[in-house]
């Protein structure tokens, strides 16, 4: 399988802090791969180091093969990134639909709008509605869909299931299937073991700043045990 | 002829075309300011200079090259708006997540040069230019004569408020604009080029305002100078309509100039003035603004005042003294008129550094406090004939009660917000002293007496005035430096720092704030009324904007939240008013100069970088140094 995203010796840093300390991971074409870790174990900003979001961070990221860790966030969206920040980042003074529209197409090959708003129907009726209005699952859905119409083919999901309720996090996980069945590449970040388990192809866990294990899908339920012991549960 | 309320209906509706054209003014400076201030969080003081700038343009393409109004109306706009971005691009862009008071300041300094070089070039006297012959005359409307002129500047700025608003409200761009005014970084992720976008709404902004003055050019007088004033009152505008939201200051703009319109037209001697009243009115019943929902924060970090933690008792002493000794050899070397004035100086900047380097609360106001203690000095000393130490008193307890009300109204609000206030409260009180009675107007009031200090000792005599200034000066030192090291001055520091969590600590901090302000006023005063004493003489100088601008100027030279930096900047910046008088209005490009460089090179002004640079070199010194603080990244 051809590599979509590799991330070599990351070392990055919030401002005087250093967070992450030597990420080594890739996901490849189609794949679906999780990082998972407790609260502050550095994946949100391996998150955001790949997006070009943090002043200060080395090693080498590669996107198809290109090295894009000098490049700037809205160059390394052009390059085919898209991302759904934690806690969603759902524009609180746009409409629904300014929201969805927001991104801009960077490449053919997007879902188009109307295929988007079928597979979120809540979101089609509530297309007029200020960002600020919406439930945290609403949120949620409006963060995933208006990255998929931008023709980007690797999302990078932080945490879409954080605070949600057990059925809407089952929405999401077939919603996640589909867009594996699509093609789509995605890396996403969880502490949710039961939500990733049967959806993620391969699980890194993450601890202060490092990758400590690799568990393959098909092992998943099998180390369920010492995953949860890596989660804390 | 009919009449209203006593008005003859052709002058009611005259002025209240009068007031709306002024209103359109308003609206679409406030609106500049409001696009600019949600993209950038800065508070574009150099807005009434790019206003002027667009004016004058006008007016030197058309004596210098013959080029008309309607191709000035848009060669004008596009080269003060390309001017706009290259200072964005080369000079704000160094600023941003630092606080926004930052922003305003080197704005300032901009708009300082670019009035001051003009002036130089083009006089300061006000030049007439032309109605295009498409819009002269008028038309009668039967009730009243309409100048075509002022439909079109109505129109014009209408369809130019509107348009603006469509573009931020209702499309793409507009939502681009409003999505990286919430969250900047996200909508960078997305692969929006925000800097660019920034770069370019501070272009349009300022292409705004350069529009608005050469559509003023025919109806005002062009010239250096107008953009400042006219600044001011759009500030209040600001402040009434609250910065939140586009058609807020639409509406409000053209509502306040309706309500000068009437003003003139019912009770002109307060037509000046009335705009700064229904400020205070709005501060007091709806702080936000009336199109305002939320409150500002207090903004990003500051530079951290290289202070160390508290000197002790003893450096203290030592300072004093030296202080001091260096004041009483001083007039050997050095012309007493100088050191006198320079004193004087230093006095009103230490008390404007108690508010605004240990309160965190930046007055842009402080000359009204300085001015008015002047007149009231002035006038008690001259016309009721009191002993100076009671003038000066009396002028003092004005300025302090000037401070409680006029403090009372302004901590509502804090960070720019508060900077606008003051200022706004400053200008009402600068057009009091204009057209009141007895302040002799322009021509101030002249030959204050010196007199007998306690009746014995004759303040004629240099020697004494020397000594009588040096006692005052030294005397607001020692207070304000043991009023820093008080418990209020350590509350005080707290509620800067941090208002939330000294407020959660049990402290009134609104009742401390006032009272720091109040002191701030009366110790201001205090130099205001020496200075009335000491010249002779109180005028309308003191009581002018720029006159807040040159103490700003003369704390963050020196180092503002230090103890000796605004002595040191206040030495500095009358010494080169001194020397440097023969260079007429340069004086001004070379403060907004020296504004500029402070803000942009050293933000901790001569006294903090010595002591940072004293502290690098011993780091097992006195104090330990303070950590540099970041600007917060929230994970």
């Amino acid at each position: 399988m051809a590599e979509a995203l590799s991330v070599r010796r990351l070392e990055a840093w919030y401002g005087e802090s250093k967070v992450v300390h030597g990420m080594d991971f890739s996901v490849g074409e189609g794949e679906v791969v999780a990082l998972l870790g407790r609260n502050g174990a550095g994946k949100t900003t391996t998150l955001k180091a790949i997006m070009g979001l943090l002043q200060r961070r080395t090693g080498s990221i590669r996107l198809d093969g290109e090295e894009i860790i000098g490049a700037a966030p809205f160059d390394v969206a052009r390059k085919g990134i898209a991302f759904c920040p934690e806690e969603r980042g759902i524009f609180a003074s746009l409409s629904v639909r300014e929201n969805l529209l927001l991104p801009p197409k960077i490449a053919e090959g997007g879902i188009a709008l109307d295929e988007v708003l079928n597979l979120f129907p809540n979101l089609k009726e509530r297309l007029d509605s200020q960002g600020s209005k919406l439930s945290g699952g609403e949120q949620q859905m409006l963060a995933l869909a208006r990255i998929l119409r931008t023709g980007a083919r690797v999302l990078l999901l932080d945490e879409p299931t954080e605070g949600l309720a057990p059925v809407i996090i089952q929405q999401i996980g077939r919603m996640l299937s589909h867009l594996k069945s699509l093609g789509f590449t995605i890396l996403l970040v969880e502490q949710n073991a039961g939500f990733v388990c049967g959806l993620a192809d391969r699980h890194y866990v993450v601890e202060t700043g490092r990758v400590v294990d690799e568990i393959a899908g098909d092992e998943f339920e099998r180390r369920l045990e010492s995953v949860n012991n890596y989660l804390g549960l | 002829m009919t009449t209203i309320f006593g008005v003859p209906s052709a002058v009611l509706f005259g002025q209240l075309l009068l007031g709306l054209v002024n209103g359109a003014f308003y609206a679409m400076l406030s609106l500049g300011l409001a696009v600019i201030f949600g993209m950038m969080n800065i508070v574009n003081f150099a807005h009434g200079a790019q206003y002027m700038m667009g004016a004058m343009l006008a007016w030197l393409l058309f004596n210098f090259l013959g080029i008309g109004y309607w191709s000035a109306l848009v060669i004008a706009p596009l080269s003060v708006g390309l001017m706009g971005i290259a200072v964005e691009r080369f000079l704000l862009r160094r600023l941003y997540g630092l606080d926004h008071l930052y922003g305003m300041l080197l704005t300032f300094g901009l708009a300082l040069m670019a009035q001051g070089a003009l002036s130089n070039w083009f006089g300061s006297s006000g030049q007439p230019y032309a109605i295009p012959a498409e819009l002269a005359g008028g038309r009668n409307l039967g009730f009243m004569f309409l100048p075509n002129y002022r439909a079109w500047v109505l129109a014009a700025s209408l369809v130019v408020c509107l348009g603006t608003w469509y573009v931020v409200e209702r499309t793409r761009l507009g939502a681009y604009l409003r999505a990286a005014t919430e969250n900047p970084m996200l909508v960078q992720a997305f692969g929006i080029r925000v800097p660019r976008m920034i770069m370019l709404t501070y272009g349009a902004g300022v292409a705004l305002a350069a529009m608005a003055g050469v559509l003023a050019a025919p109806v005002y007088q062009v010239s250096p100078s107008m953009g400042a004033d006219l600044l001011i009152v759009v500030f209040a505008v600001v402040v009434i309509g609250g910065m939140g939201s586009i058609m807020g200051s639409i509406v409000t703009g053209f509502l306040v100039g309706l309500i000068e319109g009437l003003t003139k037209a019912f009770y002109p001697e307060l037509s000046s003035t009335v705009v700064f009243l229904v400020m205070a009115v709005v501060l007091m019943l709806r702080p936000a603004g009336l199109f305002g929902s939320r409150l500002d924060n207090a903004g990003g970090p500051h530079e951290a005042p290289a202070e160390a933690p508290s000197s002790s008792p003893r450096t203290q002493m030592v300072l004093v003294v030296t202080l001091a000794a260096s004041l009483i050899v001083a007039p050997l070397v050095i012309y007493p008129g100088f050191m006198m004035k320079a004193m004087i100086f230093a006095l009103f900047a230490s008390a404007f550094n108690l508010i605004a380097g240990y309160g965190r609360l930046v007055s842009f106001g402080h000359a009204m406090f300085l001015g008015s203690a002047g007149y009231v000095c002035g006038h008690a000393a001259k016309v009721w004939g009191l002993t100076p130490e009671l003038a000066i008193l009396t002028g003092t307890a004005t300025a302090a009660l000037l401070g409680l009300v006029s403090g009372w109204l302004a901590i509502r609000r804090s960070g720019i917000y508060f900077a606008m206030v003051t200022l706004a409260f400053a200008q009402m009180i600068y057009f009091v002293a204009l057209q009141a009675p007895f302040t002799g107007g322009e021509n101030g009031l002249q030959g204050v007496p010196r007199g007998m200090l306690f009746g014995w000792i004759d303040l004629s005599n240099p020697v004494n005035l020397y000594v009588f200034v040096t006692v005052i000066f030294l005397g607001g030192f020692v207070l304000i430096m043991r009023l820093v090291d008080s418990p209020f001055g350590r509350v005080l520091r707290a509620i800067s720092n941090h208002e939330a969590r000294a407020q959660s600590l049990g402290f009134e901090i609104d009742h401390y704030k006032c009272v720091a302000f109040t002191l701030s006023a009366a110790l201001a005063g205090l130099a205001g009324s020496t200075k009335a004493i000491v010249t002779q003489i109180a005028s309308l100088t003191d009581a002018h904007w720029s006159m807040s601008g040159e103490v700003l100027l003369m704390t963050f030279l020196g180092g503002v939240g230090t103890l000796l930096g605004p002595v040191i900047g206040a030495f500095v910046v009358v010494a080169m008013q001194n020397y440097l008088a023969g260079l007429g209005q340069w004086v001004a490009v070379i403060h907004g100069l020296i504004f500029a460089v402070c803000v942009l090179a050293f933000r901790r002004g001569i006294v903090g970088e010595a002591a940072a640079w004293w502290r690098r070199r011993k780091p097992h010194g006195a104090g330990p140094v303070p950590a540099p603080v970041q600007a917060a990244s929230g994970k």
